[in-house]
């Protein structure tokens, strides 16, 4: 007596979880930080580090250049105003004279952040790699 | 007269091409997004050419144009500041400051922040620049 087995193929089951909350979870979410996110491209200049705390002021080598910064933003040295393309040809000079001139930048406390940071900008491009800004300080 | 029904067609392949794409979009948007503390007031850094790239971290000092400070996204009077710089130093001693400073704000509300934030430990700090182009 023969008899057949019959084997059946499992049954092909659909997802148990749907794909469509989580699109919308998805595009939400993409939504919410396509629409929140600010892309700002910023640099930064140092204004403070510690090997420079650890060494003292660094005044003694070298020679100086002082720039009074006027409360409108117009760099003064030795009594004569100067433009930002004055000022770059003089620090040049300078600098190409001796490369370790310190540069010290004392600002007027009215001028404001971009004249400061023109000023750096300046003296950086024409070469010195010892800028300062000093700052007078009211004693009772 | 015999009106056909249109074939529903098969959506399955569309649809996950589609979560592919939101993905990669969702992962860029997420990596790319720096998720940080927004000043309560307006705040347009100064323009330089010769800046350096911003690292990450670090705490926020945001000056406005008339000198307002916010710490972190909130306000702070400039007499609790050196409070605050201490409690966030005991959390991070090597806490990197980030001055964020109004291009038009005054000198004098910026530069005293140098000595107060010195005063209170800081090692690290730096002033925010927008990047300018060459003359």
């Amino acid at each position: 007596m023969a008899s057949s087995v019959k084997l059946g193929r499992p049954r092909r089951s659909g997802p148990l979880i749907s794909l469509v909350p989580m699109i919308d979870v998805m595009l939400i979410l993409l939504v919410f930080f396509m629409v929140t996110s600010t892309y700002l491209n910023l640099d930064m200049i140092p204004a403070m580090r510690q090997q420079e705390r650890a060494g003292g002021s660094g005044l003694a080598s070298g020679g100086t250049v002082l720039i009074r910064l006027a409360a409108d933003g117009v760099p003064v040295t030795q009594g004569r105003a100067l433009s930002h393309d004055s000022l770059s040809a003089l620090l040049t000079e300078r600098l190409a004279d001796d490369p370790l001139t310190q540069v010290l930048v004392l600002p007027s406390g009215a001028a404001t952040t971009q004249a400061l940071i023109t000023v750096m900008d300046t003296a950086t491009r024409a070469g010195a790699v010892r800028l300062r800004v000093i700052r007078l300080e009211a004693q009772p | 007269m015999k009106l056909d029904r249109p074939t529903r067609a098969q959506h399955s392949e569309t649809i996950i091409a589609l979560i592919d794409v939101v993905f990669f979009l969702l992962v860029f948007f997420m990596l790319i997004g720096r998720m940080d503390a927004t000043a309560p007031f307006d705040v347009d850094p100064p323009f330089a050419i010769t800046g350096r790239d911003m690292p990450a971290g670090g705490a926020t000092l945001a000056v406005s144009r008339d000198g307002t400070l916010a710490l972190d996204g909130t306000t702070i009077a400039r007499t609790e500041l050196d409070t605050a710089l201490a409690r966030a130093l005991a959390q991070d001693s090597d806490l990197r400051l980030r001055v964020n400073a109004h291009r038009d704000a005054e000198l004098r509300h910026v530069l005293p922040l140098v000595a107060i934030a010195e005063a209170a430990g800081i090692k690290d700090m730096v002033l925010v620049v927008t990047p300018a182009s060459q003359p």
